[in-house]
């Protein structure tokens, strides 16, 4: 009984962000082309112990089709303790590329650096694990287009995923380029996320630059950003890559961070966005409803587990001293009589047919190439599972203070 | 009307509509199944007749239809099976799966008569067990005892395995009870007229049948 209201509102959900794709300033997003605006743009490449990848980075960064005039590359080693000076060392001389070394001070102070050292009109950001697409660029800039559009996201996936978990992330990944598309146009987005999102400089100046924010700054951003009535946009169309954790325990690590970040920035400093009409669909759906399926995904999940162990025990308590060579086979005809159709395995099935109709969406919007079979078996199979891990864990920290190292 | 509004609007009525085929699906398929047990009440009444029919025939010609009688015990378990699932699926108070249940129950207690009576007449040693459970939350072990029941009718295919409601509201069946004397400690067997009640495990319930009746009853194992 507890399930249906979260079954209902996971429905509405998909239905609502499919409704949004249809609409007119969705469309108009879609049909957006790169035009010859060519504005000053740095993009900083925050490292921190990234000396295996901050080189293919950096060549992905400048292999961008763009005027080399108008656009640098900040390269800011936030106290590496590896060999990422050594890897930076390589474009010292590039005329391009400027690198600056700090002490550590995490990434948003990173980021920070960066900015203080360029004026360039608009500031883009880089994880040092993130490589780009050449037309990248010449796909985000048009959303600037718009003055009241002070950031724009680009649509991520997985940079070659090898395990199932990675292709389990690499679906949730496409399924959130179609969220941010459909969010982005009735300006409804809450993250900025680290792998290649621009910012116009002068508005992040205003806005103090990067803080700590629970360690989620790009998170923590983009909610100021909100806050203070500025609008975000989203390019579906600019592909970036990026690396993922590759283990559960390193994913885990991973999405507690983000979940507590965004608890901690919802809950706290934010949270008169909540229910916020001046924030419109943002604070009215979107975060109510990232709330809400936090909790409900908790709730569901211990409900199933508990289901579901005690079936187990029971059918195991049931079956004590047959033999096993009957108690392994199974027993009756295939009838449609016992056909165990019931309103909690119907709705679960219209909530996954219509996440993969929007994993399929964001695929076709974003113009990615690849199968999406791996992707989709994984995510059907394994993220029910996983993902109620940190949910738990980020919901416990959050309620116990509990503070955790970022880095996995 | 602003355009989230709209949506919003829209996404409501696509989930109400999703919801409503949903619940019209289960519906549908439960009026199925509700079909298909009118099937079994019509097949129960044929049954029944023909159990009535065979009554008759046995006074003329006892041994002759042994066999028909023992084709029948397949179709009560295939009927038992379904009748238990829809229990599940449509509940227990649902009117039309008691009425079938007391149809099913009589028909049990008709075949377990002739059984007996073929017994008599043609001097066989039929294996009979009369197993009374309960569903109303009062049997912590018929579950157990339920499948232990199944794996022995499974194993030993002429074992008669007879299951009875014990809380059932119909008259033939608690007069069975009381010629029986089985009293209200369930899960209650009696085997080949011998009572017993409780379930502790398999090897306990087969040291209640007569020795070598089990062996006698036509193993299905290797």
């Amino acid at each position: 009984m507890f399930a249906y209201p979260f079954l209902f509102i996971a429905i509405f959900f998909e239905s609502f962000v499919l409704i949004t794709l249809l609409s007119k300033p969705a469309r108009a997003a879609r049909a957006r082309m790169p035009d010859a605006m060519t504005p000053s743009v740095a993009v900083i490449v925050p490292c921190w112990n990234e000396a295996a990848t901050v080189g293919a980075t950096c060549d992905s960064l400048l292999a961008l089709e763009y005027p080399k005039e108008k656009l640098e590359i900040i390269l800011v080693d936030d106290g590496s303790t590896d060999a990422t000076q050594q890897s930076m060392a390589r474009f010292a001389n590039h005329p391009q590329v400027r690198i600056i070394t700090k002490g550590n001070g995490g990434k948003y102070t990173a980021l920070n650096a960066g900015i203080a050292a360029t004026r360039a009109e608009l500031i883009g950001c880089l994880d040092a694990d993130s490589f780009v697409e050449p037309d990248a660029l010449r796909e985000i800039l048009p959303c600037f287009n718009n003055p009241e559009i002070v950031a724009a996201t680009s649509a991520m996936s997985i940079h070659k995923p090898k395990s199932i978990l990675q292709h389990m992330q690499n679906a949730e990944y496409t399924f959130g380029i179609t969220l941010r598309h459909a969010f982005a146009s009735v300006n409804g987005l809450y993250v900025i996320p680290g792998p290649f999102s621009f910012y116009r400089r002068e508005i992040v100046e205003k806005l103090g630059g990067f803080r700590y924010g629970h360690q989620t700054e790009d998170m923590e951003m983009a909610l100021r950003i909100q806050h203070a009535g500025y609008g975000i946009e989203n390019s579906p169309r600019a592909r970036v890559y990026t690396g993922a954790p590759a283990t559960l325990a390193k994913l885990v690590k991973q999405r507690t961070r983000w979940i507590t970040g965004f608890l901690r920035n919802i809950l706290g400093e934010y949270r008169g966005l909540l229910f916020s009409r001046r924030h419109g669909v943002l604070g009215m759906l979107v975060l109510p409803i990232a709330i809400i399926t936090i909790g409900g995904s908790i709730l569901l999940f211990l409900i199933v587990l508990s289901r579901l162990v005690r079936n187990i025990l029971v059918a195991f308590e049931i079956r004590i001293g047959i033999p096993l060579s009957y108690t392994l086979v199974p027993h009756g005809s295939f009838d449609w009589f016992y056909l165990p159709v019931n309103s909690y395995l119907l709705l679960g099935a219209s909530a996954l047919l219509a996440s993969f109709s929007l994993i399929v969406v964001g695929k076709r919007i974003s113009k990615t190439s690849g199968s999406l079979t791996l992707e989709l078996f994984s995510y059907s199979l394994l993220y029910g599972l996983v993902a109620p891990l940190w949910l738990i864990r980020a919901t416990g920290d959050v309620v116990s203070g509990k503070c955790r190292n970022w880095r996995y | 009307m602003s355009l989230v509004t709209r949506n919003v609007l829209l996404a409501l009525l696509i989930t109400v509509a999703i919801i409503w085929t949903i619940a019209y699906a289960i519906h549908y398929l439960n009026n199925a199944r509700i079909t298909e047990l009118s099937a079994i009440e019509d097949q129960l009444s044929i049954d029944t007749l023909s159990l009535d029919t065979q009554f008759s025939l046995l006074e003329a010609a006892p041994c002759d239809i042994a066999a028909s009688s023992t084709t029948l015990i397949s179709t009560l378990a295939d009927l038992g099976t379904r009748l238990s699932y829809a229990e599940n699926q449509l509940g227990t108070n649902n009117a039309q799966v008691l009425r079938l249940k007391q149809q099913y129950s009589l028909l049990e207690i008709r075949d377990y008569l002739i059984t007996k009576q073929l017994a008599a007449a043609c001097g066989t040693k039929p294996v009979t067990v009369l197993y009374f459970y309960s569903n109303a939350g009062d049997c912590a072990d018929c579950d157990k005892a339920g499948y232990a029941l199944s794996y022995l009718h499974d194993t030993y295919p002429m074992l008669r395995v007879y299951s009875f409601d014990y809380n059932l509201d119909l008259g033939a069946l608690k007069t069975f009870i009381t010629i029986h004397k089985v009293d209200a400690t369930l899960p209650a067997f009696v085997i080949n007229d011998k009572k017993s009640y409780g379930f502790t495990s398999l090897v306990d319930l087969e040291k209640q049948f007569p020795k070598g009746a089990l062996a006698g009853a036509t193993s299905t194992k290797p």
